[in-house]
C-alpha cells in the first residue's frame, strides 16, 4: 500500500535528508493515507520513460503546490484527493511495488559518486532487467535500495510498497518483503546454513506476527524448498557459503529467497558462474516463485537468462542512471551489437 | 541485554606492524630472514639454562645429595653471577619431597621417572624464574605465582573424586586415561581392548618383563625432546615433580580403534578456596603424558582438563609426542580448569618423514593459562595442522607460543588461531613462531591469527612472526584485530536478522569456526555450551541465538 509520503518528500526537498524527515512526520501526523504516485504516473502508458516523465511533472506540480504556500501537510492533503480520483479511473492497474526517483549515492568513505538520479518504478506482476557495462552502478543500486552501510543516499528517493525505504534498517527493508541475492555472497564460517535460514525464516514470520518455527517444523518447511531447487539437503549443515562453489552460492541465495518469499527480488547476476543445467534449475526456480503480487529486479549481462525468465523491461544503466528503458529486444541487440550499438541509438534519440 | 561490543579503545599491542586482516601471500626470496617482525628474536624461553649449562652435567642418581647441595655446587662452577634463585630452590625442594618412597619404584617405567626427576632437577636449579625482561614472558606476568605459597598436592589414597559422569563424553566411544592431581587412576582409566603391542597406561607399570621391546625403546622418548626444541623452567619444574606419566604407545602399522581419552583432573587439595579469608596456598600438581606413534602408526588423543570447582590450584604439565615415519596423531585439547586456577602446558611434537600432527584446541578456563606448543620436523613432506582457540573473560590470561620449525623439503604447515577477549582485565597472547630453515625448500606454511575484542580496554598481544631462511617457499600469514566483518554483519541484516542478534551469531560464530575442526561431536558441543554460556555471562551474546548447538 502506497502512502503519500513520497510525494511529500519531493515537496520538501528532493535529497536533503533533514528536511525530509520533518516533512515525513507532518505528513504521518495529518494521518493521509492514499494511493501513491505510481498509479497516477501509469495514466501515460505503459514505457517506463514516460512514466518517469510523469513522475517529474508531477514532482514539479508538488512543488507549485509548496510554493503557493501551503503546508506540505495541506499539499498532502491536495494530492491527496487528485490521486483518489485518478485511482478510480484506472482500477485495473497494478500497483507499483518499487518506485525509485532521481536516486543518488556515493561511497561513504570516499565520497565518489556512483549513483547519479537512478529512475525506476517497478509494479507487481513485472519483471525488470539492469543491463550495463561493468562499474556501471548496477550492483551498487541493488545495496543502496537494502541498505548497505558503504555507500549513503544524498538525493532521491526511493519507495518500497508505499514507505519510504531509506527510513528503515536493513533488517526492516527484509521484514517488508525486499530481497537482494548478492553478486558475491559472503561466507559465514561458523554458522551453519540451517541456523542461518531458520533465523532469517523466523525473523520475517515474526515481523509478520506469525509463529516461529521449531527445528523440526523448519526442516519440513525448508526441505521442500530444496527439492525445488535440486539442492542436496547436506548444504543445510555447511556453514553458509562456506566453501561453496560460485554456482553453489548462487542457488544458496535462491534457496534463502525461496524460503523468506519476498515480495521483491533483486537478483544480481544470479547467472553468474552458473552451469548450463544449475542455471536452468535456477531460473526454473525463480519462475515457480513469480506471482501476481511479486516482482523481479533482475541484474545481468547476458540474454541467455532473460530467455527463461522474460522480461517486461529492460533498462540499460551507464555511469549511475539508467539511461535507456525498452523490452526483450533491447536485450537482442545488445547480445547482437554491444553497448556501441545500443549508445548510438541513445545518441540518435 | 547489555552488549559491549566496540573494538574501539582496546589496548592493543602488535610486535609486528601488521595490523591488515588481509592475508598477505608472500613468495620469498632471501638467504636472510626475509619476514622478521621487530622483537621476533630467537624465542628466549630456557636461553638462561642453557648460559649456566656450564655446569657440569653430573649423573645424580636418585640417593645423592639434598638438591640445596647440588645447587650450590652447580652454582659456584655457574658464570652466573646473580647465584641461585631460592624461590626456586625452595619449590624444587617441596617437589622432590613430594615424591613418596614407593613411587620411586623398581621397575623399568619408574626408573625411567626417576632418571627424569634426576636430570630435571639439575635443570630447574639452573633457571631463573621468568620476568617481563625475557622475550617469551614479555606479555605474560608470571611473577605472581612467587607470592604464592605453593605446595605440591598430596597424592596419598584419599576418596576417587566423582567427576567421570561429567565430562560430556560418552566412556564408550572412547578408551580412557585418567590422571588424579597427577597420578593415574587405575580404576578411572578404561583401556580394555586396546590393539595388540599398544599401550595405554601408567608408565610404572611397564616392568622389562612385560614391555616389549619396541615398548622399552619408547620409553627412551620421555624427557628427551627433539634437537632444537627450547626449554623453559616450568618443563623442568614438571620434570622434577613428575609423579606418574601416562603413556600411550602405537606399535608399527597400528591404527588404535577409538581415541583415547585423557582426563586430567585436579582436586587441588592443600589450596585456599576461593574466597579465603587470605587464601595464598596454590596446590600443584604435575602430570606428563608421552606419546609414541611407530612408522605408519595412528592415534587419536582427546586431552581435557578440568577440576574441582572454587578450589586454587596450579597444573604444570607436559606432553610429549613422537610420530615417526607415516605415522598420524590427531589431537585435541580442551583446557576448562576453573577461572581461579593457573594452567601452565608445554607440548612438545617431533615429526618424521611423511607424518601427519592435527591439533584443535579450545583454552577457556584459567586465570592463567600459558600453553608452549612447539613441532619440530625430522624429516621431509610432513603435514602440520593446528587450529586453536583461546577465551579470555574476566581476569584472564590466556598465551598461546607456538613454535613450528621445519629443517626438511616439502612440509605443509596451517596454522589458525583466534582469541576473544570479553573483559578489560582479560589478555590474550599469542606468539607465533614458524620458522622455515635452509634445507626447508618447497614447504607451504599458511598462518592466520584474529583476535575479537569485546570490550574496552581489553588486550591482546600478537606477535606472529615467520622465520624464513630457505628461498623457495610459499608462506601466507595473516594477522587481524578487529571487530566483527561488517560484510558478514550486513548480510545477516539483509536477511532479515537484526544487528543485535548477528553480532551475537558472529562472535558465537568466531569461535565455533575453530570449535567445529574438532573430530569428536560429544567434546564439541560441550565446548560449545561452555563457550556461549560464558560469552552469555559477559553480556557478549544473546544466550537464545539458535546457533549452534
Ligand atoms: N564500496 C565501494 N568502494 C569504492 N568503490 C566502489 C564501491 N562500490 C562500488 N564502487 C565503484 O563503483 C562503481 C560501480 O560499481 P558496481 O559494483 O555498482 O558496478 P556494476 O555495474 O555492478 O559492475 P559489474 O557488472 O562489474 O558487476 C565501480 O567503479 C566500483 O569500483
Ligand atoms: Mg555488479
Amino acid at each position: 500500500m502506497a502512502s503519500c509520503s513520497s510525494c511529500c518528500q519531493h515537496v520538501a526537498t528532493p535529497g536533503v535528508g533533514g528536511f525530509a524527515a520533518a516533512s515525513r512526520r507532518e505528513t504521518r501526523a495529518a494521518g493521509v493515507q492514499v494511493v501513491g504516485a505510481g498509479r497516477l504516473q501509469l495514466k501515460k502508458g505503459a514505457v517506463c520513460g514516460e512514466e518517469l516523465f510523469r513522475g517529474q511533472s508531477l514532482q514539479g506540480l508538488q512543488r507549485r503546490v509548496r510554493r503557493s504556500g501551503g503546508s506540505v501537510a495541506v499539499s498532502a492533503n491536495a494530492l491527496a484527493a487528485q490521486l483518489q480520483e485518478e485511482r478510480a479511473e484506472k482500477p485495473s492497474e497494478a500497483r507499483v511495488i518499487l518506485e525509485v526517483q532521481g536516486l543518488r549515492a556515493v561511497v561513504a568513505d570516499t565520497r565518489q559518486e556512483i549513483l547519479n538520479g537512478v529512475d525506476l518504478v517497478i509494479r507487481e506482476g513485472e519483471v525488470h532487467a539492469i543491463m550495463g557495462k561493468n562499474g556501471s552502478g548496477k550492483s551498487t543500486l541493488s545495496k543502496v535500495l537494502v541498505g548497505h552501510p558503504d555507500y549513503e543516499v544524498t538525493g532521491g528517493t526511493a519507495m518500497f510498497k508505499g514507505e519510504n525505504l531509506f527510513d528503515k534498517e536493513p533488517e526492516e527493508r527484509s521484514h517488508c518483503g525486499l530481497f537482494l541475492s548478492f553478486q558475491s555472497p559472503v561466507e559465514i564460517p561458523g554458522v551453519s546454513n540451517m541456523d542461518f535460514l531458520r533465523m532469517a525464516c523466523n525473523a520475517r514470520r515474526k515481523a509478520r506476527s506469525l509463529e516461529e518455527l521449531g527445528p523440526l517444523e523448519f526442516y519440513g518447511f525448508v526441505a521442500e524448498k530444496l527439492g525445488a531447487l535440486n539442492m542436496d539437503p547436506k548444504f543445510l549443515d555447511r556453514n553458509v557459503n562456506e566453501g561453496f562453489s560460485g554456482g553453489e552460492k548462487k542457488r544458496n541465495e535462491i534457496l534463502q529467497l525461496s524460503v523468506l518469499e519476498a515480495d521483491m527480488a533483486i537478483l544480481d547476476e544470479i547467472d553468474s558462474g552458473l552451469d548450463i543445467d544449475a542455471l536452468r534449475d535456477v531460473a526454473t526456480a525463480v519462475v515457480g516463485l513469480k506471482k501476481e503480487n511479486n516482482a523481479i529486479l533482475m541484474i545481468t549481462h547476458y540474454q541467455r537468462l532473460l530467455d527463461y525468465i522474460t522480461p517486461t523491461y529492460v533498462h540499460i544503466m551507464e555511469e549511475g542512471r539508467i539511461v535507456k528503458t525498452g523490452d526483450m529486444s533491447l536485450a537482442s541487440q545488445l547480445e547482437a551489437g554491444g553497448y556501441n550499438a545500443v549508445q548510438n541509438l541513445i545518441a540518435k534519440n | 541485554m547489555a552488549m559491549a561490543v566496540a573494538a574501539v579503545g582496546a589496548a592493543v599491542a602488535m610486535a609486528g606492524t601488521l595490523r591488515q586482516s588481509a592475508v598477505a601471500p608472500l613468495r620469498v626470496k632471501a638467504v636472510v630472514p626475509a619476514v622478521r617482525f621487530r622483537g621476533a628474536v630467537k624465542l628466549g624461553v630456557g636461553t638462561r639454562a642453557s648460559v649456566a649449562g656450564a655446569v657440569k652435567a653430573e649423573e645424580s642418581g636418585s640417593g645423592s645429595g639434598s638438591l640445596r647441595d647440588q645447587a650450590e655446587a652447580s652454582f659456584s662452577l655457574s658464570k652466573d653471577v646473580a647465584g641461585p634463585d631460592f624461590f626456586i630452590l625452595d619449590l624444587a625442594e617441596k617437589l622432590e619431597n613430594s615424591v613418596e618412597a614407593e613411587q620411586q619404584g623398581e621397575t623399568l617405567g619408574s626408573r625411567a621417572l626417576a632418571n627424569l626427576r634426576d636430570r630435571s632437577a639439575e635443570k630447574a636449579l639452573n633457571s631463573r624464574w621468568p620476568t617481563s625482561k625475557d622475550e617469551a614472558y614479555r606479555f605474560t606476568d608470571v611473577r605472581f605465582l612467587k607470592n604464592l605459597d605453593i605446595s605440591p598436592t598430596p597424592t596419598h589414597s584419599v576418596a576417587t573424586p566423582d567427576f567421570a559422569s561429567g565430562l560430556g563424553l560418552d566412556e564408550t566411544e572412547t578408551f580412557r586415561l585418567v590422571f588424579v592431581d597427577g597420578v593415574i587412576s587405575e580404576s578411572l582409566s578404561k583401556v580394555d581392548g586396546l590393539a595388540d603391542g599398544a599401550y595405554v597406561g601408567s608408565i610404572c607399570k611397564i616392568s622389562a618383563e612385560n614391555a616389549g621391546s619396541s615398548l622399552s625403546q619408547a620409553l627412551e622418548h620421555l624427557g628427551k625432546p627433539a634437537a632444537g626444541t627450547q626449554d623453559d623452567l616450568f618443563t623442568f619444574l614438571n620434570g622434577l615433580g613428575v609423579q606418574d606419566a601416562g603413556v600411550i604407545f602405537a606399535p608399527e602399522g597400528v591404527h588404535i580403534a577409538k581415541p583415547i581419552h585423557v582426563v586430567y583432573y585436579s582436586t587441588g587439595r592443600g589450596g585456599s578456596k576461593h574466597g579465603e579469608e587470605g587464601g595464598t596456598a596454590i596446590s600443584l600438581a604435575s602430570p606428563r603424558l608421552l606419546v609414541v606413534a611407530e612408522t605408519g602408526a595412528r592415534v587419536e588423543i582427546i586431552e581435557q582438563f578440568v577440576g574441582a570447582p572454587d578450589q586454587t590450584y596450579w597444573t604444570n604439565t607436559v606432553c610429549e609426542i613422537h610420530i615417526a615415519d607415516g605415522a598420524e596423531v590427531s589431537h585435541s585439547c580442551s583446557q576448562e580448569q576453573d577461572r581461579g586456577s593457573v594452567h601452565i602446558k608445554q607440548t612438545q611434537v617431533s615429526q618424521g618423514e611423511k607424518s601427519t600432527y592435527k591439533l584443535v584446541e579450545a583454552e577457556i578456563g584459567g586465570r592463567l593459562s600459558r600453553h608452549n606448543l612447539q613441532v619440530i620436523q625430522l624429516g621431509p613432506e610432513t603435514q602440520t595442522e593446528f587450529s586453536t582457540f583461546s577465551l579470555s573473560s574476566q581476569r584472564q590470561v590466556q598465551d598461546l607460543h607456538s613454535r613450528l620449525v621445519l629443517n626438511h623439503p616439502r612440509g605443509i604447515s596451517r596454522q589458525l588461531h583466534k582469541c576473544i577477549v570479553t573483559h578489560r582485565s582479560g589478555q590474550a597472547v599469542f606468539d607465533g613462531n614458524v620458522k622455515v630453515n635452509r634445507y626447508a625448500q618447497q614447504t607451504d606454511a599458511g598462518q592466520l591469527s584474529r583476535s575479537l575484542l569485546l570490550a574496552q580496554g581489553a588486550t591482546v598481544n600478537v606477535k606472529p612472526n615467520l622465520q624464513i631462511i630457505a628461498d623457495d617457499v610459499k608462506c601466507t600469514h595473516g594477522a587481524a584485530i578487529s571487530d566483527l566483518e561488517e560484510d558478514q554483519l550486513f548480510y545477516f541484516q539483509a536477511r532479515g536478522i537484526d544487528a543485535l542478534t548477528a553480532r551475537s551469531a558472529l562472535v558465537f560464530s568466531f569461535a565455533a569456526d575453530v570449535l567445529q575442526s574438532l573430530g569428536n561431536d560429544s567434546l564439541q558441543k560441550r565446548l560449545e555450551g561452555l563457550v556461549k554460556s560464558s560469552l552469555a555471562s559477559d553480556g557478549v551474546v544473546n544466550p537464545n541465538v539458535p546457533v549452534g548447538l
